[in-house]
């Protein structure tokens, strides 16, 4: 545990942690617990509008879908860092399929619209839209071989 | 029900709490906690930390254990060993 961090320091300060808010513990889980529920909606809402926009509007929404996607994917990826910074490591193979399997089909969905919005331009959104779907899939295939390894061990 | 759940456990704070009189908004002030905490402590809902489990401990004049257990001895009486 590191609390001299910068990323445990700048999540200190994003999160207000000194606030006397924090001191009754109730209080504080209770709110983690409501905090963590907020992040998973906007999680999710946030890859689901992206997914319809780029199935639905085609390439004129690839920019604004990517930004939904780069915002989410940086705040997931700060939070995962903070948690690992604290010794907290997420074991993604041990979630259930059940939990797993929509955002699965969710990424799957995703990162196809993304491809198909894509195919038609050459500029800079098309490519990097390509490139994204690329990388959602390779992120799958990642997690399926962490999970079966997992499971063999 | 969230990871801070008392998973069901039942504990004596309610009866000790009765015994020594003093009312929900008492204890948690006394223990610088919110009134509702010590409600969700009573009803299982909300496992205590430790130090929360001491400071409850020590002003219901008892132990930890006597409190949390989950035994639900029969409580000392007035004037035994505490």
């Amino acid at each position: 545990m590191n609390r001299s961090d910068p990323l445990v320091s700048f999540a200190r300060l994003v999160g207000d942690f000194g606030n006397p808010f924090y001191d009754e513990e109730r209080q504080r889980d209770v709110w983690n617990e409501a905090s963590a529920f907020g992040f998973q909606l906007v999680l999710w809402c946030s890859l689901l509008a992206s997914t319809v926009l780029v199935w639905a509007v085609g390439a004129p929404a690839l920019p604004y879908a990517m930004g939904l996607v780069v915002l989410v994917g940086t705040a997931s990826l700060l939070t995962l860092g903070y948690a690992q910074r604290l010794g907290v490591a997420l074991d993604t193979p041990r979630m259930t399929w059940r939990r797993m399997a929509p955002l699965l089909l969710l990424v799957l969905a995703l990162s196809g619209g993304l491809m198909h919005a894509s195919i038609p331009g050459d500029d800079f959104s098309s490519g990097f839209g390509q490139g994204m779907a690329v990388g959602g899939l390779g992120a799958l295939l990642a997690l399926g071989l962490a999970t079966r390894r997992r499971r063999q061990s | 029900m969230g990871r801070t759940s008392a998973q069901g456990r039942t504990n004596d704070v309610r009866v000790h709490r009765t015994k020594a009189g003093l009312t929900q908004a008492e204890l948690a002030a006394s223990c610088g906690v919110a009134r509702q905490t010590v409600v969700a402590v009573e009803a299982g809902d909300y496992a205590p930390s430790v130090y929360l489990a001491l400071d409850l401990a020590r002003h219901l004049a008892t132990t930890v254990e006597a409190l949390f257990d989950g035994q639900h001895a029969p409580l000392a009486t007035p004037g035994g060993p505490s």
